[in-house]
C-alpha cells in the first residue's frame, strides 16, 4: 500500500461548553485503505468526523489533502471535494423516495424540471455496480434499517466520494447486515475507495480494517496495523484498562414468574399483525433472551407489554395484576422498567437536561415533588449521583441531553430504569451503540439485577448479547415464538431458527 | 377474527382493505352527484334518481363500513343522507326560486370568494412546506390590499398597483422570515405581529392619507378578460368568457405551484428542507437561502390575494378588509394536505359556501330567521372549524415546520 497519506488531519481540537471533544486529534488515510476509528462513548470520534465533513468548524488545527492544505467550512465543501459521509443518525427524509434522497441536491433535470426516471436510472447503475441493493422509488419510512443504510451510502457514492466516513454503521444492523455491509466496504475498497469506519465492534475490526487509530478521552492514542491485533489488546487501548469480554455469572435461580403473558396478538401501525399469539414466562431472578432478525415482531411485544401499545388480544400480568388494556403508567406502576429500543425517539426527550430526563417517570412522586410541587434540587442530586455510577461522560445533570454523544445517551436512559428499581425490566437492545467498557458495565448490571431478584426480558438482535446472558432463549419469528433454548445452544442452530427453520415448540 | 382470516398474508390484508378504501370513496362521489342532479341546472323532478345514486353510495359506504374502512365509510352514508335531504326538500321549491341561488352565477361567484384564498394559501403551501409557519398570511394580504390601492390611486396603473402589492407583501415576509429564521423566534408569536403590525400600519396610514372619505373612485382596476370565443358556448362560456385576470391568475398560480414543488429540483429542496434540514444542511442546501424565499415568495403570493380584494372584485380598502381570510388559507392548506390542488379545493369549498351564503340571504328557500345576512356570513368561517376538527391529528404536515433551524 503506497504511503503518502490522502488525508491528514493535524492537530484538531474542539472545545464544546465545559468539554475538549477533540484535543490536538492527529488522524490519517491512505488511499485505498479501510481505516478503524475506535474510542469509548464520547472519546469524540463523531466530532472529528463531522469536522472533517464541515458540519463544525475546528478551533484548531488542519485539514491536509493531498498534501494541500484544505479548508471545509460547511458540507458542500466536503462534498467538493470528494468527502462523503454516513451520519450515526440517519439523515434521510422519511417522506420521500429513495432516489430522491439521494439525488437531493444535485438533481439530474430536463430544462427546469426534475427528471425522476434518471435519477432513478442513475440510482439503479449505482446499485448495481456496487452491489448495493435498492429500490429507487421506495419510501424511505417504508424499508428496513439496512436498505436505509445502503441508500445513505449511494447518497454519498452519488455525488463522487472517493473517501467515505461510516459513523457507527453497524449499530443498527442485524448480523445478516452487518456482513452485507463488509462486502459492500470490500468492493468499494477494490475500487479505490478509501473509508473511515467507525465501531464499537472489535470483532468487526479485526475483520475489515487495514489499521486502527483509537481515541480516548478526545486524544489520538495510537494508530496500530491490524497485523497482530487482538480484541483484548484493541480493547484495552479504548478504555485504558483490562475489559472482560465475557460475562461471568452464576447459574439462576428462578422464582415465581413475575412476568405472563398468554396468546399476545399485536397489530403494527399499517394494521397488520406483527405478534401473533406469543406466550410467554419470565421468572424472579432469570434472564429471557428474545432472539430474533429485527422486524419479527419483537418491537411490537415490547410495546404490547410496556402499555405502549394496545394488544388486539390476550393477556399480559405484571406481578399478578393484569395490565394488557392499560396504559405506559399503569405498567410502569405495577412494576415494569423499560430499555426502549429507540433512545431518541422513546427514551429521551433531547431538549431537556439529563435531570428532567432521569426524572421523566418518578416527577409526580415523593421525593421528586410533594402535593404538586416540584423539587428541582431533589432531581439534580439523584441525577448528579447517577450520573457517576454509571459513568456518563460529557455532560452533567444540567446538560441537555441532545448533547451527549450516542452512547452516553443510551446509558443515561439504562442509570434511569434501573434506578427505578423495577421488579420487571424489559430491556431491548439495551448496549446498542454502547463501547466495550460500558457494554461490560450494562452487562454485569443486568446479571446483577437479576440477582437480586428481578424478571428480565431481553431483546437483542445480537447472537452475542444474548448468548451470553440469557438463562432461556426464545426465538421469533414472524411474530411467533418459534423455539425454545438453553444458552449452550450453538449459534448455528439459532441462526437457523432465527430465519424459520427451527423446531416448533409445542406450548 | 376467524382463524381462516388470521392465517391470510399482510398483503392479502392490504389489499382488500385498499378495496374497500376506494369503494368509500366511490359511494362519497355518488352522494355529491345525488345532490347535484337535484339542482340547477338539471333540477331533476323524478326523486327517484337522485335517490337512487345516493342510496347506492349509502350502500358502497356500508360496505366499506364493515370491511374495515371505517372513516370513509361513515363519509359516505353521510353525504347519501344529506342528498336525500336536499333533493327532498328541493321536490317542494319552485324552479324559479331555485335557480336564483343555484346558477352559473353561483359557481362564478365561487370562484371570486375563492381567489383571494388561494393567492394566501399557495403562499402558506410555501412557507410550511419549507418548515416556517406563516400565521402572518393575514397581515400580509392585508398589506397588498393597502399598498396596492394607494399606488393604483397615485399612479392609475393596475399594473403598478399589482406591483405595489407585491413589494409590501414581500417586506412583511422579510421582517417574519428574519424573526424567525435569524432570530429563531417562535414563528406563531412572530407572525401574529405582523399581523398587529400590518392592521396597525395600513388602518393609520389609511386615515390619515384618506381620512373619512375613504380610499378615491379608481380610474382602473384589474380587468375582466373577455374571450369571445368562449363567451358564446353555453355555460362554459357563461362561466369562463368574462372573468377577471387575477381569476385566471390564480388557476396558473396553482398550478405552477404544484409543479414547482413536485415536479423541480427546488420543489425538492424546499420540501426537504420543511422536513429535515439537516439532512438538507448535509448535501449542501443552504436552509437558510431556501427558507427566505420560500418565505418571501409567501408574502408575495398572498399580497397578490389582497390585492385582488382591493381593486380586482372590490373597488375600496377598508380597514381589516381581509377579516380573517388569511387564517381561512392556514385552514385550507391544513385541509389540503399542504398540497397546491388539495388547497385549492378547500378554497372553492370555503368560497363555494360563502357564495351560497351570500345568495341565501333573504331567499325564499329558508326559514326567514335563518337567511339574516350575519347568521349566513358566519357560514365560512364554520365550516372551517369543523373542516379543521375533521382534519386535525389526521393530517401530516412537514415534519420540520414550526422549528428553527440551529446550525453548530
Ligand atoms: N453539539 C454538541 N454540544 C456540546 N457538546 C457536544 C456536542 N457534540 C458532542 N459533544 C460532546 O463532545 C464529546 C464527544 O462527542 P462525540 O459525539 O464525538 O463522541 P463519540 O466518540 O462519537 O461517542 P459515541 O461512540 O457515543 O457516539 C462528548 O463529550 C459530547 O458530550
Ligand atoms: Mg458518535
Amino acid at each position: 500500500m503506497a504511503d503518502i497519506p490522502l488525508l491528514e488531519l493535524k492537530g484538531i481540537t474542539k472545545r464544546f461548553p465545559g468539554v475538549i471533544a477533540n484535543d490536538h486529534v492527529d488522524f490519517e488515510l491512505v488511499k485505498g485503505e479501510v481505516h478503524a476509528l475506535l474510542g469509548e462513548n464520547g472519546a469524540g470520534k463523531s466530532t472529528l468526523m463531522n469536522i472533517l465533513y464541515g458540519l463544525y468548524h475546528p478551533d484548531e488545527g488542519e485539514v491536509r489533502l493531498d498534501g494541500k492544505r484544505v479548508r471545509i467550512d460547511s458540507p458542500r465543501a466536503a462534498i467538493d471535494l470528494g468527502i462523503g459521509m454516513v451520519h450515526q443518525h440517519f439523515m434521510l427524509i422519511p417522506v420521500m423516495t429513495v432516489a430522491e434522497n439521494i439525488v437531493l441536491g444535485v438533481e439530474p433535470h430536463s430544462g427546469p424540471f426534475l427528471n425522476i426516471d434518471a435519477a432513478e436510472k442513475r440510482v439503479r447503475d449505482l446499485s448495481e455496480r456496487f452491489g448495493l441493493a435498492v429500490r429507487p422509488e421506495a419510501l424511505i419510512e417504508s424499508i428496513s434499517v439496512g436498505m436505509q443504510q445502503r441508500v445513505e451510502i449511494l447518497k454519498a457514492l452519488y455525488r463522487g466520494a472517493e473517501i467515505l466516513i461510516l459513523d457507527e454503521p453497524t449499530a443498527v444492523l442485524t448480523p445478516q447486515e452487518a456482513e452485507e455491509l463488509f462486502e459492500i466496504i470490500r468492493s468499494l475498497q477494490a475500487e479505490g475507495k478509501s473509508i473511515v469506519f467507525i465501531t464499537h465492534k472489535l470483532g468487526e475490526v479485526l475483520a475489515i480494517a487495514d489499521r486502527v487509530t483509537v481515541l480516548r478521552r478526545g486524544k489520538t492514542i495510537e494508530t496500530v496495523p491490524r497485523e497482530g491485533a487482538t480484541e483484548e489488546g484493541l480493547a484495552r487501548l479504548m478504555v485504558g484498562r483490562e475489559v472482560l469480554l465475557r460475562v461471568d455469572k452464576t447459574p439462576a435461580q428462578p422464582g415465581d414468574p413475575l412476568l405472563t403473558v398468554e396468546d399476545l396478538r399485536v397489530f403494527d401501525e399499517r394494521h397488520l399483525e406483527a405478534v401473533r399469539g406469543v406466550s410467554l414466562e419470565v421468572r424472579a431472578g432469570e434472564i429471557v433472551g428474545i432472539a430474533g432478525v429485527d422486524g419479527n415482531g419483537q418491537s411490537e411485544l415490547v410495546e404490547a407489554i410496556t402499555g405502549l401499545r394496545r394488544p388486539e388480544s390476550g393477556r399480559v400480568v405484571a406481578v399478578g395484576e393484569d395490565i394488557t388494556n392499560e396504559g405506559a403508567r399503569d405498567s410502569l406502576e405495577a412494576g415494569v422498567g423499560h430499555i426502549p429500543e429507540d433512545r431518541q425517539r422513546r427514551g429521551l426527550v433531547l431538549d431537556f437536561t439529563l435531570a428532567e430526563n432521569i426524572a421523566l417517570k418518578d416527577y409526580c412522586e415523593e421525593p421528586d415533588s410533594k402535593w404538586g410541587w416540584l423539587y428541582p434540587k431533589r432531581l439534580v442530586a439523584r441525577a448528579k449521583r447517577l450520573l457517576t455510577e454509571f459513568d456518563v461522560r460529557g455532560g452533567g445533570p444540567q446538560t441537555l441531553a441532545a448533547s451527549l454523544s450516542g452512547g452516553n445517551q443510551q446509558k443515561v436512559v439504562v442509570a434511569r430504569e434501573v434506578s427505578r428499581d423495577p421488579r420487571i425490566l424489559v430491556a431491548a437492545q439495551p448496549t446498542r451503540g454502547l463501547d466495550v467498557g460500558a457494554i461490560e458495565f450494562v452487562h454485569r448490571r443486568l446479571v446483577a439485577e437479576r440477582d437480586e431478584g428481578r424478571a428480565i426480558l431481553l431483546v437483542s438482535f445480537e447472537l452475542d448479547e444474548i448468548l451470553s446472558l440469557s438463562d432461556r432463549i426464545l426465538v421469533m419469528y414472524e411474530g411467533r415464538v418459534v423455539g425454545e433454548y438453553s444458552p449452550d445452544v450453538s449459534e448455528e442452530e439459532l441462526g437457523i431458527a432465527m430465519t424459520g427453520g427451527g423446531r416448533e415448540v409445542a406450548a | 377474527m376467524s382463524v381462516a382470516e388470521a392465517s391470510q398474508t399482510p398483503l392479502d390484508r392490504l389489499r382488500r382493505l385498499g378495496e374497500a378504501r376506494s369503494l368509500a370513496i366511490i359511494g362519497i362521489w355518488l352522494g355529491v352527484l345525488a345532490v347535484w342532479l337535484s339542482v340547477p341546472p338539471f333540477t331533476i323532478r323524478a326523486l327517484v334518481v337522485p335517490a337512487a345514486a345516493a342510496v347506492l353510495g349509502a350502500s358502497l359506504g356500508l360496505w366499506a363500513l364493515t370491511r374495515g374502512e371505517r372513516k370513509l365509510g361513515w363519509w359516505a352514508i353521510g353525504v347519501a343522507l344529506l342528498a336525500i335531504l336536499v333533493a327532498l326538500w328541493f321536490q317542494s321549491e319552485e324552479s324559479a326560486e331555485l335557480e336564483s341561488v343555484f346558477s352559473i352565477g353561483l359557481l362564478a361567484a365561487t370562484f371570486r370568494f375563492a381567489a383571494p384564498l388561494a393567492f394566501a394559501a399557495m403562499g402558506g403551501i410555501f412557507s410550511e412546506r419549507s418548515g416556517v409557519v406563516n400565521i402572518g398570511l393575514e397581515g400580509m394580504m392585508l398589506a397588498g390590499a393597502f399598498f396596492g390601492i394607494v399606488v393604483v390611486a397615485e399612479t392609475g396603473q393596475w399594473e403598478l398597483g399589482l406591483l405595489g402589492a407585491m413589494a409590501a407583501g414581500a417586506v412583511l415576509a422579510l421582517i417574519h422570515a428574519f424573526f424567525s429564521i435569524h432570530l429563531r423566534a417562535d414563528q406563531i408569536i412572530s407572525g401574529f405581529a405582523i399581523n398587529f403590525l400590518a392592521l396597525g400600519v395600513t388602518g393609520y396610514l389609511f386615515r390619515s392619507i384618506y381620512g373619512t372619505r375613504g380610499t378615491p373612485e379608481l380610474e382602473e382596476r384589474i380587468p375582466n378578460v373577455h374571450l369571445p370565443l368562449i363567451e358564446d358556448i353555453p355555460f362554459f362560456g357563461d362561466l369562463f368568457g368574462n372573468l377577471n385576470l387575477m381569476i385566471w391568475l390564480m388557476f396558473a398560480v396553482v398550478l405552477t405551484s404544484f409543479i414547482v414543488l413536485f415536479k423541480t429540483p427546488i420543489g425538492l429542496r424546499i420540501r426537504s428542507v420543511g422536513e429535515h434540514p439537516k439532512a438538507a444542511d448535509t448535501v449542501g442546501i443552504s436552509v437558510f437561502k431556501v427558507r427566505y424565499a420560500a418565505v418571501i415568495l409567501s408574502g408575495v403570493l398572498a399580497a397578490l390575494g389582497g390585492a385582488y380584494l382591493s381593486f380586482g372584485t372590490g373597488n375600496a380598502f377598508n380597514e381589516n378588509m381581509t377579516a380573517g381570510r388569511g387564517f381561512i388559507a392556514l385552514a385550507a392548506v391544513i385541509f389540503g394536505n399542504w398540497r397546491p390542488f388539495g388547497a385549492f379545493g378547500a378554497c372553492l369549498l370555503f368560497g363555494f359556501s360563502s357564495a351560497l351564503a351570500l345568495r341565501l340571504q333573504g331567499s325564499p328557500l329558508l326559514p326567514s330567521d335563518l337567511a339574516s345576512a350575519n347568521l349566513l356570513s358566519t357560514l365560512p368561517y364554520v365550516l372551517t372549524l369543523v373542516v379543521l376538527v375533521g382534519v386535525i391529528g389526521r393530517s401530516r404536515g412537514p415534519a420540520a415546520a414550526g422549528r428553527p433551524y440551529v446550525k453548530q
